[in-house]
């Protein structure tokens, strides 16, 4: 197991080199001259001769390629344009609320797909499984946005169950030690806060969780149905195992290798949907974080921001593949 | 001739038809996919026919009889309300549905066409140049399509045209793995080797052998990229980075002015936002159902 992480670790590295290579690529493919941007359109050709030596853009391609990948390596991602703040320093802030509500929506699609799929599978050709198809296609044809907006519309508007942005209301104080608004609430022990953010969670984590939850639905409905008319579930049955026992041990546990993989899969989405979910809740994330930037062209924050996503979205199929492994002993050793 | 020649030879003179007209009689009988057929078609009909469908121009202002603006709830003459400038919102989807029709199709064919061709020099060449094309598709698929897609928008600027190019790339990697993946499985076929055992060249091979056989994946997957292209354009209008005219009928755009008022006119966001469901539904529709058609294997399953 531990040769198999360290193998996965080292195929990481021509991913990362490929990844800033591109993304210095793309910083160079953007308009504008930076030297100009700084000094303004009416700055002296000495002078911008002379701050295009400061900032090395005088330099060969390949010297400023090494120059970057330095920048980057030494935690360096400048400074947003608008703020003036460093950009590590923002991403810092933007980031918790992502993940958390990333992982809520991630609760909302495995808790309610994989039952729902097991279900369906159990009642092949029934009415459940029908309706549940039907949903889970209606569930991946529907935009998150829009599928936002109704919710927000319907449930914070119209009925005012629920509020309609932001992770918090201003009027409730708390401290938040994690930065993680909902276990701040917890860690603190201040269960007003807590069930504020927890409030504040709910839409935004169901508009986002909407597709993953359509996809793991109709994959564990597929894998459940492959699985179970498998020779050893046959066996499982014909030994008098218990039937809740087959479907935990012989069917779940088998099925569960082709929703890990959807599962990975869909956290490239989650990641898009979020810039999209967080726009119409005016989440303060790395969705309004990222386009903002681009609203202001601020450039820095977008080369940073961009590259801490990927990065992220390489990690965690990095975990993914690893928990791959930890469940299938066959891909340890191939 | 022997009674196996024969045999083969009517194998032979069967198979390249046999494949599709098979999978056209299963596809008759899905009734999901007739209903995307049905959807899709009705999507092409309104985008093609607009200027005689729509009730009004999209761009035509101040249909209220009322001086204010937003008031006038939906009616008869106007059964999704006028926006903001008064415009029939009604008209402004149907014409809206002009863009994501152009849109949808140009992206997936700049994503179809360049990731093809990647896939097939990969698949086929292998060695070097499949490491490194195939090594370039991941790095790509590292950052998720919507941020690629915003990534080159930033390099381009906002846009329809850039728009579609930056969807369309993010579709690149894709094709060109699924093509790679197909062509590598249709290599180890009897009749490719038998083919190169009698000197037919390898473009030849190529095109005329592996491909055919390689494309139905690809085609499926075509299908569902058209269904993606549309919600990921929707998607960057309504971050405001696609037509930059904001009179544009851009379905996304159009949400995002709904947003706005979404307090007092709430049913303006309900036409553009099911306009996109329905095309979406259809091409998905379309794109399983060929799934199951050219896969008998998955019947029912997925």
């Amino acid at each position: 197991m531990l040769r198999f992480v360290v193998r996965r670790l080292l195929l990481l590295l021509p991913i990362l080199i490929g990844l800033s290579i591109l993304v210095f690529g793309w910083i160079r493919a953007l308009p504008g001259d930076p030297a100009i941007a700084l000094l303004g359109e009416r700055a002296t050709p000495a002078r911008l001769a002379l701050i295009r030596k400061q900032l090395g853009i005088d330099k060969p391609v390949y010297v400023q390629y090494f120059r970057y990948v330095k920048r980057i390596g030494g935690g360096d991602f400048g400074q947003s344009v608008r703020t003036r703040r460093p950009v590590v320093t923002e991403f810092r802030e933007k980031f918790p609320a992502t993940i958390e509500l990333a992982l809520a929506a991630m609760v909302v699609s495995i808790g309610l797909g994989v039952p729902l799929g097991f279900i369906a599978a159990k009642r092949y050709g029934g009415p459940v499984d029908h309706a549940s198809l039907v949903a889970s296609l209606l569930g991946i044809s529907i935009p998150v946005f829009f599928l936002a907006i109704i919710l927000k519309y319907v449930f914070a508007v119209k009925l005012g169950w629920l509020p309609t942005v932001g992770r918090n209301s201003p009027l409730i104080s708390a401290e938040h030690p994690t930065k993680f608004y909902v276990l701040d609430g917890i860690v603190t022990g201040n269960l007003e806060a807590f069930v504020d953010a927890l409030k504040h969670l709910v839409l935004p984590a169901i508009a986002l969780g909407s597709i993953p939850l359509a996809v793991i639905a109709r994959i564990t409905r597929a894998a459940v149905l492959d699985v179970q008319n498998e020779d050893y579930v046959r066996t499982a049955r014909a030994k008098g195992v218990s039937p809740y026992r087959v479907d935990t041990r012989h069917v779940l546990r088998n099925a569960l290798l082709p929703i890990t993989t959807i599962i990975g899969l869909q956290t490239g989405l989650l990641l898009s949907g979020a810039v999209l979910t967080e726009t119409v809740f005016a989440w303060p994330g790395m969705g309004t974080w990222l386009v903002d930037a681009i609203r202001n062209r601020d450039y820095p924050v977008l080369q940073g921001g961009i590259l801490f996503v990927a990065i992220v979205f390489v990690l965690v199929n990095l975990v993914v593949d690893i928990s791959y492994g930890l469940i299938n002993p066959r891909i340890r050793v191939s | 001739m022997s009674v196996a020649e024969a045999e083969s030879r009517e194998l032979q003179l069967e198979a390249p038809s046999g494949l599709w007209r098979e999978a056209w009689a299963r596809l008759r009988r899905n009734p999901g996919a007739i209903t995307g057929f049905a959807l899709v078609l009705l999507f092409v009909i309104v985008a093609v026919f607009a200027p005689w469908i729509a009730p009004h121009g999209p761009l035509d202002k101040g249909l209220g009889v009322g001086g204010h603006l937003l008031s006038e709830r939906p009616s008869a003459a106007h059964p999704f309300g006028l926006d903001q400038l008064g415009r029939d919102q009604l008209s402004r989807v149907i014409y809206g549905a002009r863009y994501s029709l152009l849109i949808g199709v140009v992206s997936v064919a700049v994503g179809l066409s360049v990731g093809l061709f990647l896939g097939a020099i990969a698949g086929y060449l292998s060695g070097i140049v499949d490491t490194l094309v195939m090594r370039a598709m991941d790095i790509m698929l590292a950052i998720p399509g919507l941020l690629l897609a915003i990534g080159i928008v930033a390099v381009l600027g906002p846009g329809i045209g850039q728009i579609m190019i930056a969807v369309g790339v993010t579709q690149i990697p894709i094709f060109a793995r699924l093509l790679r993946g197909s062509i590598l499985a249709q290599k180890e076929n009897d009749f490719v080797l038998a083919a190169r055992a009698v000197g037919v060249p390898r473009r030849t091979i190529l095109a005329s052998h592996i491909l055919p056989n390689a494309i139905s994946p690809v085609i499926v997957q075509g299908t569902l990229a058209l269904a993606t292209a549309i919600i990921d354009v929707a998607g960057l209008g309504f971050l405001g980075l696609g037509p930059q005219n904001p009179s544009t009928p851009e379905w996304g755009t159009m949400l995002t002015e709904t947003t706005r008022f979404l307090q007092t006119a709430p049913y303006l966001a309900l036409i553009p936002g099911a306009a996109i469901v329905v095309s979406v539904l259809g091409f998905n529709l379309i794109g399983d159902g060929l799934r199951e058609a050219l896969d008998p294997k998955l019947r029912g399953r997925i």
